[in-house]
């Protein structure tokens, strides 16, 4: 998959192109707005990493122009401009997902993940929330496996219900609080660790527990486990 | 610290001649009124005069009215003793022909009027005239020569010059005597400026010597650099606390970076690096949510926040982290209050609060959670009977990077309840902390909204 980095500081983009170069991506890296849409005009990416203050045009200025001409490849911008107020920016400007610096690279790699799926030309289906043979029935927030059912609180059940959009793929703590929860600050505490195993002792109980935590990254729910 | 320079005395400047001219023009506009209602009032006496004159001149003789023969006897009996007089007497026959008095006028019309006759044969002279007509036809005239009037406005441009300059030099003499006496109260007020623009922060307005609206001017200054000097103490410390607490983690962080360390021990080296890290990035993200709320920079989608469900949604979320940590998080009466407030920072104010059990209670400890309707406010309560705090920290607590004496594991950026209170404060309500003996008590106000009308 081609991704095009377009950040001006060279050690973070050395990382960032190194790390989804061992992650099978193939990065194509530039230094300024006016090089990225160069790039583009070249060719086409799946995806763009895109830093919003930039020498020369501005990040904002370069997902405007793209989306004028209609060629914006699926976005995640990154900034040090960390406010709410900036990221709803980034956001409103057609960046789809919004990455404060100092950042982890298992975040922008779940983040990207996340962002190129969503414009794949064919969205998991989401239809009845199934994966496999887990079901989750939000009338009464309950979860069925084979013959057993089993009811949730209405976090475990949201939480749930996003691995299960997401299956087979890494979700990151962040984004968890920001899709579950809708938090946009940083809780102190585990707010996302604790819940998470409370909703995994729960699927236990009901004898399919089909997520993994990846130490330090996030969770990944796996669909084989579900049959 | 560098010396001011000596300031020059400031001058009367251009207020002293603006007010000056304002004053002389003043009191020109006065002149002319005087001037025109002096004018007004000899012409009226005039009149007046004219009038006694044509009583006197038309009074009836003893065997009844007066006839055309007596009057004109009567004028030429005055013209006999008169021989220089500002009044001349003219008697007209019913054919308008003169037949009494040394004027060349034509005969003017009945009443008053103004005249313009030969005075003397050579100059034009204006005066005033009384004509009263005779039931026989003749015309009988006084005529009173207009010298006062004419004599009274050749002054008016010598008496308006006059006034103009010398209201003039008043004006601008009174205005530079209270600018000087202004400057001289001022002057403490400038001294101690530029001493404060100096950097001492400590100095103030002496008021003891001032009098009127500038001892009352010069303590209003004084309770504003109060409140500053209060404002900059409080910044210093924040700067010097928050220097404090991003040492502390770079100190520890170049302490592993540095440290000789076996091969087999550095992925935990570097692990304890990134939680280094990630403590240093915890202060800013909050210090950035902090300016940003304080400074009502927070994109606000203010709207009604039904608190009940908010707060058991918050409850069942904290609900495990708190067990997680050997507490306990039970929810009392919860009625149902609306209140006008932005939901994430909401939020925020009541997730910050519970960490605060989990982070700085025991194990062991029990919090409730309530909110009730009290008055006009949404009452929220949480509280707890950990080891509390004493009556000095309560307040200290909520100044960024003060902890409690009690919390020496230093967890979390020090900015949890700066936080809470500016979102406490953005939503206009008030933040308590309070002895719940034992253990604290939390008590927030907001204002609530009047309770729904049903729908009839």
């Amino acid at each position: 998959m081609r991704v095009l980095v377009v950040e001006d500081d060279a050690v973070i983009a050395d990382h960032i192109t190194a790390c989804l170069g061992t992650l099978g991506y193939r990065p194509e890296r530039v230094a300024s707005g006016e090089d990225a849409l160069a790039a583009i005009e070249r060719q086409r990416f799946s995806g763009m990493v895109l830093d919003r203050l930039l020498p020369g045009i501005s990040g904002i200025e370069v997902l405007a122009r793209l989306r004028a001409e209609r060629r914006l490849p699926p976005v995640v911008m990154l900034s040090a401009l960390g406010t709410v107020k900036d990221r709803i920016e980034g956001l409103a400007a057609g960046a789809d997902d919004y990455l404060a610096k100092p950042f982890d690279m298992d975040e922008l790699v779940a983040r990207l993940n996340a962002v190129t799926r969503r414009a794949a030309p064919t969205p998991p289906s989401d239809t009845g929330l199934a994966v496999g043979r887990l079901k989750l029935d939000p009338s009464s927030h309950s979860v069925l496996f084979l013959d057993r059912t089993i009811e949730l609180n209405r976090k475990q059940f949201s939480l749930l219900a996003h691995l299960m959009r997401c299956a087979d793929r890494l979700v990151t703590r962040g984004m968890l609080l920001e899709s579950v929860w809708g938090y946009a600050f940083t809780p102190t505490t585990n707010i996302v660790e604790s819940n998470m195993s409370r909703l995994r002792a729960r699927l236990e109980e009901l004898g399919c527990d089909p997520i993994d935590t990846l130490r330090g990254s996030g969770y990944v729910l796996r669909s084989e486990r579900c049959r | 610290m560098i010396a001011s320079p000596a300031r020059r005395a400031p001058g009367p400047g251009r207020l002293a001649i603006q007010f000056g001219v304002a004053f002389a023009l003043a009191m020109l506009a006065m002149g002319v009124i005087v001037f025109l209602v002096a004018e007004e009032r000899i012409a009226q006496r005039i009149d007046d005069a004219l009038q006694v004159h044509v009583t006197k001149f038309l009074r009836p003789v003893a065997t009844g009215p007066a006839t055309d023969a007596d009057v004109i006897a009567r004028i030429q009996e005055w013209q006999r003793r008169k021989m220089l007089s500002e009044r001349t007497y003219l008697f007209y026959d019913a054919a308008g022909r003169l037949v009494a008095g040394r004027l060349d006028l034509a005969a003017p019309q009945p009443g008053y009027s103004d005249v313009t006759f030969m005075g003397g044969g050579k100059k034009p002279q204006k005066g005033r005239a009384l004509a009263t007509r005779r039931p026989d036809g003749s015309l009988f005239v006084v005529v009173q020569h207009s010298e006062a009037a004419a004599s009274l406005r050749a002054l008016l441009p010598s008496v308006v010059a006059a006034i103009f300059v010398s209201a003039l030099l008043v004006g601008l003499a009174a205005t530079i005597l209270f600018a000087r006496l202004t400057a001289r109260r001022l002057a403490e007020t400038q001294a101690a400026a530029d001493a404060i623009a100096q950097g001492d922060l400590t100095r103030r307005i002496p008021s003891d010597r001032l009098d009127g609206m500038f001892a009352v001017q010069a303590e209003s200054l004084n309770r504003m650099l109060d409140r500053m000097e209060d404002m900059v103490n409080a910044q210093r410390q924040f700067s010097s606390h928050l220097a404090h607490d991003l040492r502390t983690p770079l100190t520890r962080l170049r302490g592993l970076l540095t440290a000789e360390t076996a091969e087999a021990d550095r992925v935990r080296l570097l692990e304890r690096a990134e939680r280094e890290c990630a403590s240093i990035i915890t202060i800013f993200d909050a210090l950035l949510r902090l300016a940003e709320i304080e400074t009502g920079r927070h994109p606000s989608a203010v709207r009604d926040l039904p608190l009940r469900d908010m707060l058991e949604d918050i409850a069942e979320t904290m609900e495990p982290v708190i067990a997680d940590a050997g507490c306990a998080l039970e929810l009392g009466r919860l009625e149902p209050v609306r209140v006008r407030g932005d939901a994430d920072l909401f939020n925020q104010m009541i997730v910050n609060l519970l960490e605060n059990v989990v982070t700085h209670t025991p194990a062991g400890t029990r919090a409730t959670l309530s909110l009730e309707q009290a008055g006009e406010s949404a009452l929220i309560a949480i509280d707890d009977d950990g080891p509390g705090l004493a009556e000095g920290e309560r307040d200290r607590v909520l100044l960024p990077f003060e902890r409690g004496k009690g919390s020496g594991l230093r967890r979390g950026s020090g900015l949890g309840l700066a936080i809470t209170r500016a979102i406490v404060r953005f939503h206009q309500g008030s933040l308590e902390l309070a002895d719940n003996a034992p253990g604290l008590k939390v008590r927030i106000r907001l204002p609530a909204l009047p309770e729904a009308v049903p729908a009839a």
